[in-house]
């Protein structure tokens, strides 16, 4: 199983989610909200988070290949929150520019930061931060 | 006393489980199963938590959610979308019509709309 990768220094929660099948769509989402409640996100913002992260478990599930989702707090700074990230060896050599229109068009507006890390192998990360509001 | 939930859900069938999920945690459930029906219980004799389904005949959960916080009388009142509609743009709809929690209609969602409860204090931890 791949290990979380992130540009931010990692904190507790840590889960994965193995995704092999459609329901496991479900578990990806329940363990998303579980995460977010840790960090003391409030319920619409795990809402959003966890539909986030099935989203993104579905983009990858369609491709046929089993995946893991990771879930990670993260730290800059002074802010904390919540990473959700997958390995997604298929967009090596897809321009990174394509990706990120995409999947900001389709989840941009369920989290604050979408990236795409390249090395050693492409991860797609997507972030929201924890704030006064969404406490 | 407990605490009233209104129920707004078309299906006779889902209704009578969520009332149960609701039941078994000591709330008492009142249900309608229209948009129209919803507004009106709901303004007439305001509940501590509304539950909300999106997919509701001549009105549905985002335009009952939309009025809700609009009306002086219901806006503080606690809405909880639940619904089959899961993907991304569903829940920024639910969510941007002023909902406290959008949750899918899944396994976990008995367990999630507890949560929520606790959380937003209509139930204690």
């Amino acid at each position: 199983m791949s290990e979380a990768r992130s540009p931010y220094k990692m904190r507790p929660p840590v889960m994965q989610v193995r995704v092999e099948d459609s329901m496991d769509i479900m578990i990806v989402r329940d363990t998303t909200r579980r995460a977010a409640g840790l960090l003391g996100f409030s319920p619409a913002h795990r809402a959003q988070l966890a539909s986030a992260a099935a989203t993104l478990a579905e983009l990858v599930l369609k491709t046929g290949e089993a995946h893991t989702v990771h879930l990670n707090g993260v730290i800059d700074g002074a802010r904390t929150g919540l990473q959700i990230s997958s390995e997604t060896p298929w967009l090596a050599g897809v321009s990174a520019n394509n990706v990120l229109i995409a999947l900001k068009s389709k989840m941009g507006d369920l989290v604050d930061d979408i990236l795409l890390e390249r090395e050693p192998a492409p991860v797609i990360i997507m972030i929201m931060w924890l704030n006064e509001t969404r406490e | 006393m407990a605490l009233e939930v209104l129920l707004v859900e078309d299906s006779k069938t889902q209704a009578q489980q969520i009332k149960e999920t609701l039941e078994s945690v000591g709330l008492r459930v009142r249900i309608a199963y229209d948009g129209p029906d919803g507004l009106r219980e709901a303004i007439a004799n305001p509940p501590a938590l509304i539950v909300l389904d999106v997919k509701l005949p001549t009105m549905d959960g985002f335009q009952v959610c939309r009025r809700l916080k609009r009306n002086p009388a219901t806006q503080d009142i606690p809405v909880i979308m639940l619904t089959e509609k899961a993907g991304p743009k569903a829940t920024m709809s639910g969510l941007r019509a002023g909902a406290d929690d959008y949750i899918p209609k899944d396994i976990f969602a008995s367990e999630h709309l507890i949560d929520t409860l606790q959380e937003l204090g209509i139930l204690e931890d």
